[in-house]
């Protein structure tokens, strides 16, 4: 999303409409009379932009105080592609009559197309004084996106209403911000108006459907992807998202069947395999999805993320040995990938080897001092370890987890170890921070939420106690419903049947 | 911008792998897990008690049968039940009432609950048939107390299937007045634990019972049928997961040997989300009016708190004893009740599944309680599935121990995860005196360190020589009998209590005693562990002290004190009345 072609397009429109504006002594210029611009509107008229630049030069000698000399100067020039010059007369005209409304938007424009942040002023300017202009909206909205600014993107882009209904582009600009904003029923109102630009490109099915599956509308996600399903040779992509839809729909023999099918279109694609391990990891079907990782790295043995992923399948066996092997190799494949090292940590951790699982995290830890997921796992163990505040331990667990909060911030295991850390240290105030930027991050962080009714309770602000209790306590009920849905299932070897009872 | 199930994957490894070991590896019974903390260097002190399992020689050689040998078809084989201390001959010799359960493919002759007759020699009779006490089905667990207050102690069993209340004859006999007091179930229900109390205050024993899943044979899940049903890859019995959960029960006692179910209007029908086990029931805030605390199975335990009224809140989450301590379920199991700070406030002792800590609650005397299993050490053991339960001073030092059994419920994951054994020791964790505890094994004896699969577990000093032994329920074993052959000269009191106003048992009483410039508290309870019932002689070691001091709050609100009591003996408190002749004692 770099350019907006459509907007430049808006934005020619709209300066028409000023030079029509000013054909027509409109009361953009009230003051205006019998006057040196006739003739430069004139020439405007018949697209003669020469003409039009010569007369106003002219005209500005004898009245070089007048906006609307120096406002049709600077169309003229802007219709010849002198943008530098256009910019210079409207910010002349500007300078004489600041609410010339057409030396805004031409300006804005031109500022706009150069990506420069002096088109937001000018663009805000110009909605004082027409603020229901859809296209001003439209352009600082797509600003603001350009800024990363998604709040004030996407009230832009609501103000701009219809006039989006012809811009795919901005469109995609505007789901994006919402996405980002989470607000993903939105999200998908506004790629559903994409797809009706372009009921044809599979690519709009495929956004659309991915936004409903974050929406949690795995249905409406299948509804989306039946007519890519329906033709003859749908492709693994297709049928990848088909299959999550499946299996968030409950619908996991399905789902299954479906990345069965993707699989034999693309054997060698490995994004297939861990979603099946995926599944098989959710309905605790380790030794299935053991096998079917064990094939994907026949054809591919150095996809590192098999190897990880295999390696925690075999955690869950208890086949610590196994796992431990897994993750070295995934390490030894790609030194850079922290998953693996810390998923080896987290072996150990799981044989209930604490000292083995430290010493797996600090060597690479050595490596990599700045990895955040290190760090919270280096926290995390000496925590469990059962470091005593004031010992060295707790010091360095209490750094680490700091560190790795700092490094990244939107991890919420290391906010919440660093939590735990300052309840211990009786910092409760330190502790319901912590738990509150936890949540923010993840409003379905149970244990952050568990964690600020204790310290609440400790620093005896009950306030907000009975409303986070029912909050724990539906967390508590989604959760279970999920697992019960989790739970439906279980995936068994084709050639082995009989082992479901 | 497609986001697949790859970008889903990766998050939940990512995610999985930064949050805690447990959620990218839990699964099965309960997802919570915590790993041993690391142990400290042995503090090199002797410890006095020393058990030897005398079971057999006593004459408890019958086994408690309990589902299949080999492996559990469904969790109702796995759970066990529990057992007794009982004087229901108010001879003033512990009796020993222990409960049975049966196979699946029908009940072997020696499968019954038994009572045996203490004859105070060290050795028991099996008096069950006598005492009309025979009954073959699935037990669980068992509460003491003298319901209609005629002075001898009823039993209330429960079951999967009816409960059963005896009444003590106080002849040596008991009969099931279950129907007859009301306490019939309009359908099967699987009750758990029980307790009786006094929750009005009117000096008639109210009944609690907590009930464990809604289950039934015919529609119950097989081994490997879903993910329930699996444990780190081995196909075992499914559950509690998966399966719905019990509703739990109040009866109020009309004073004339019937009861009321008032579980709806008294706010305790409300919890429906829990697998209730084992319950305790104890002036937790000193408000002078009993609490309930449940242990539940992979769901938050609950604690409800005594309204006053009639009507209780549960405020389990709010007082920090409803989950662990990063605020997720465990699966509670037994529960041990005392003061192992001598502070003067019961603190509690829950014990949980494998992989997991046993957790230690400290309470501030207001009931609000901090997690200490980290700073007590307590925390160092997590290899066990650990079930009863004390917090009991075992070598009379005037600082209450931790004991636990322990017993796997899958015996078949051992053949192929070894690590997993099916029977395992048991554990002391001595009190170092520094609010810290000591694990000991081997150190605390044969019958402490011999592998048992494990459930209930009593505490109550069978032989009257002024310890604390313990009587232990081992699945389709022989029970133990842990007989505390304690060294040195710790001197000690027992305290009995006997109310007037009360209820005649006093359960739900606090004894603080004072010595050494420390109080320690204890309740008269009508169950605590893992679905058993103690010796209600209130057990205090006094360490080197001689001076002791007690004071009685009783369930009525009567608080008595009495200086400078008689040590090493047994010490009859009568409510109002002051101390009293023993019965049956013979002071050692």
């Amino acid at each position: 999303m770099k350019r907006f072609p459509e907007l430049s397009m808006m934005i020619r429109r709209i300066l028409a409409l000023a030079g029509l504006l000013l054909a027509c002594r409109s009361s953009v210029f009230p003051e205006a009379t019998q006057s040196p611009t006739e003739p430069v509107t004139s020439a405007l008229r018949a697209r003669d932009y020469d003409k039009a630049v010569e007369l106003s030069r002219a005209a500005l000698e004898t009245s070089p105080e007048n906006a609307q000399l120096w406002t049709l100067q600077g169309i003229a020039f802007a219709s010849k592609g002198d943008n530098k010059d256009a910019l210079a007369a409207f910010q002349r005209a500007l300078k004489i009559s600041p609410n010339t409304i057409a030396a805004l938007a031409g300006a804005a424009q031109i500022e706009y197309q150069a990506n420069s942040t002096a088109a937001v002023p000018l663009l805000n300017h110009l909605l004082q004084l027409r603020p229901e202009e859809p296209t001003a909206h439209a352009m600082l909205a797509v600003m603001e996106y350009r800024r990363g600014n998604c709040a004030a993107a996407t009230s832009h882009f609501a103000k701009a209403g219809e006039l989006l209904d012809s811009q795919v582009d901005a469109l995609h600009a505007y789901a994006t911000c919402l996405v980002k904003l989470k607000r993903m029923d939105e999200a998908v109102t506004t790629f559903q108006r994409a797809l009706a630009l372009r009921p044809q490109d599979p690519r709009e099915h495929l956004v659309l459907a991915s936004i409903q599956l974050m929406a949690k509308r795995p249905q409406d996600a299948l509804a989306t992807l039946e007519p890519l399903l329906q033709v003859k040779d749908v492709d693994a992509d297709t049928l990848q998202l088909a299959s999550t839809a499946y299996e968030d729909a409950g619908d996991t023999p399905q789902a299954v069947s479906t990345l069965r099918q993707a699989l034999l279109l693309a054997p060698r694609n490995i994004s297939l395999y861990l979603d099946f391990a995926n599944i098989c990891f959710t309905h605790e079907s380790f030794q299935v999805g053991i096998d079917v990782i064990t094939e994907g790295l026949s054809l591919e043995p150095k996809a590192d993320d098999l190897y990880v992923a295999r390696g925690v399948l075999y955690v869950q066996l208890a086949q610590y040995d196994k796992a431990e092997a897994d993750f070295e190799r995934a390490y030894e494949l790609n030194p850079n990938q922290s998953l693996s090292t810390a998923a080896q940590g987290l072996a150990a951790v799981q044989a209930n080897d604490l000292d083995h699982a430290l010493e797996s995290v600090q060597t690479k830890l050595a490596r990599k001092p700045n990895d955040p997921l290190l760090l919270y796992l280096q926290a995390d163990v000496l925590s469990q370890k059962g470091a005593e505040p004031g010992s060295p331990e707790f010091r360095l667990a209490m750094q680490s987890a700091k560190r790795a909060v700092a490094l990244q911030p939107t991890l919420p295991a290391a906010r919440s170890v660093l939590a735990k850390l300052y309840m211990q240290t009786g910092q409760y105030q330190e502790a319901i921070e912590q738990c509150r930027k936890a949540l923010a991050i993840d409003p379905k962080d149970q244990t952050a939420v568990y964690r600020l009714i204790q310290a609440l309770r400790k620093t005896g602000d009950k306030k907000e106690l009975p409303e986070l209790l029912q909050r724990l306590a539906q967390l508590r009920e989604q959760a279970t419903k999920e697992e019960k849905e989790h739970y439906r299932y279980k995936l068994f070897e084709e050639d082995t049947p009989t082992k479901q009872p | 911008m497609i986001y697949t199930r790859r970008a889903f994957m990766g998050f939940s490894l990512g995610s999985a792998v930064a949050m805690t070991a447990e959620r990218m590896f839990g699964q099965g019974v309960v997802a919570h897990q915590a790993k041993p903390l690391a142990r400290p260097a042995p503090s090199g002190r002797p410890f006095h008690a020393h058990f030897v399992d005398v079971g057999k020689a006593a004459g408890l050689r019958a086994p408690t049968i309990y589902g299949g040998l080999e492996s559990k078809r469904y969790i109702l084989e796995s759970t066990g039940c529990g057992c007794a201390f009982i004087d229901y001959d108010n001879d003033g010799w512990m009796d020993i009432f222990l409960l049975c359960g049966t196979r699946l493919e029908g009940a072997p002759a020696e499968a019954t609950n038994r009572l045996y007759k203490n004859n105070r020699d060290g050795t028991f009779t099996d008096v069950t048939e006598k005492a009309g006490l025979r009954a073959v089905g699935w037990a669980s667990g068992v509460c003491i107390g003298d319901y209609n207050n005629d002075g001898f102690e009823d039993i209330f069993c429960t079951y999967f299937g009816q409960n059963i209340l005896y009444r003590n004859n106080g002849d040596g006999t008991f009969t099931d007045v279950t129907k007859a007091a009301g306490l019939l179930n309009e359908q099967t229900r699987w009750g758990a634990g029980c307790s009786f109390f006094d929750y009005n205050r009117d000096g008639h024993l109210d009944l609690f019972v907590s009930n464990y899943i809604r289950f039934s044979i015919e529609h119950a899940p097989v081994p490997g049928a879903n993910t329930n049903c699996n444990w780190k890859g081995v196909p075992v019995e499914c559950g509690p997961r998966g399966l719905p959960t019990g509703r739990h029960s109040l009866y109020k006692n009309n004073g004339d040997g019937t009861f009321t179910d008032v579980s709806q209007q008294a706010g305790i029908a409300q919890a429906t989300t829990c697998y209730g086990m084992t319950v305790v029931a104890a002036d937790l805030d000193e408000d002078g009016w009993p609490d309930i605390y449940v242990a539940c199975d992979s769901t938050p335990s609950l604690l409800f708190m005594n309204n006053h009224d009639g009507t209780f809140r549960e405020e389990g989450v709010l007082r920090g004893v409803a989950l662990s301590d990063d605020g997720e379920e465990q699966a509670g199991m037994g529960i041990g009740v005392g003061d192992y700070d001598l502070d003067g406030h019961l603190d509690l002792f829950k014990t949980h599944f494998a992989d997991d800590a046993n957790v230690l609650y400290h309470n501030d005397g207001k009931g609000n309680f901090d997690d200490v299993t980290r700073t007590s050490r307590v925390g160092v053991e997590t290899r066990y599935i650990c079930w009863g339960a004390g917090m009991v001073d075992l070598d009379n030092d005037g600082h209450p121990d931790l004991f636990m059994v322990t017993g796997n419920v899958y015996p078949e994951v051992e053949r192929t995860l070894p690590q997993y054994a099916n029977k395992t020791p048991r554990a002391v964790f001595r009190n170092l005196g520094n609010n810290t505890f000591e694990e000991l094994v081997e150190a605390a004896g044969p019958g402490v360190a011999e592998a048992h699969c494990s459930r209930g577990c009593a505490f109550g000093d069978f032989d009257n020589d002024g310890d604390v032994d313990m009587l232990i329920i081992n699945l389709n074993e022989t029970p133990s009998l842990l007989r505390n052959d304690i060294q040195g000269k710790q001197n000690w009191i027992k305290v009995k209590l006997e109310g007037v106003k009360s209820n005649r048992s006093a359960i739900g009483a606090r004894v603080l005693a004072h010595y050494g410039g420390k109080t320690q508290v204890q309740s008269v309870l009508s169950q605590s562990s893992f679905y058993s019932s103690n010796d209600p002689r209130l057990h205090f070691g006094l360490g080197a002290n001689t001076l002791v001091s007690v004071d009685v709050h009783w369930p009525s609100g009567l608080v008595e004190s009495f200086k400078h009591l008689p040590i090493n003996q047994l010490v009859t408190l009568r409510e109002g009345v002051g101390v009293v002749k023993n019965r049956g004692w013979s002071n050692t």
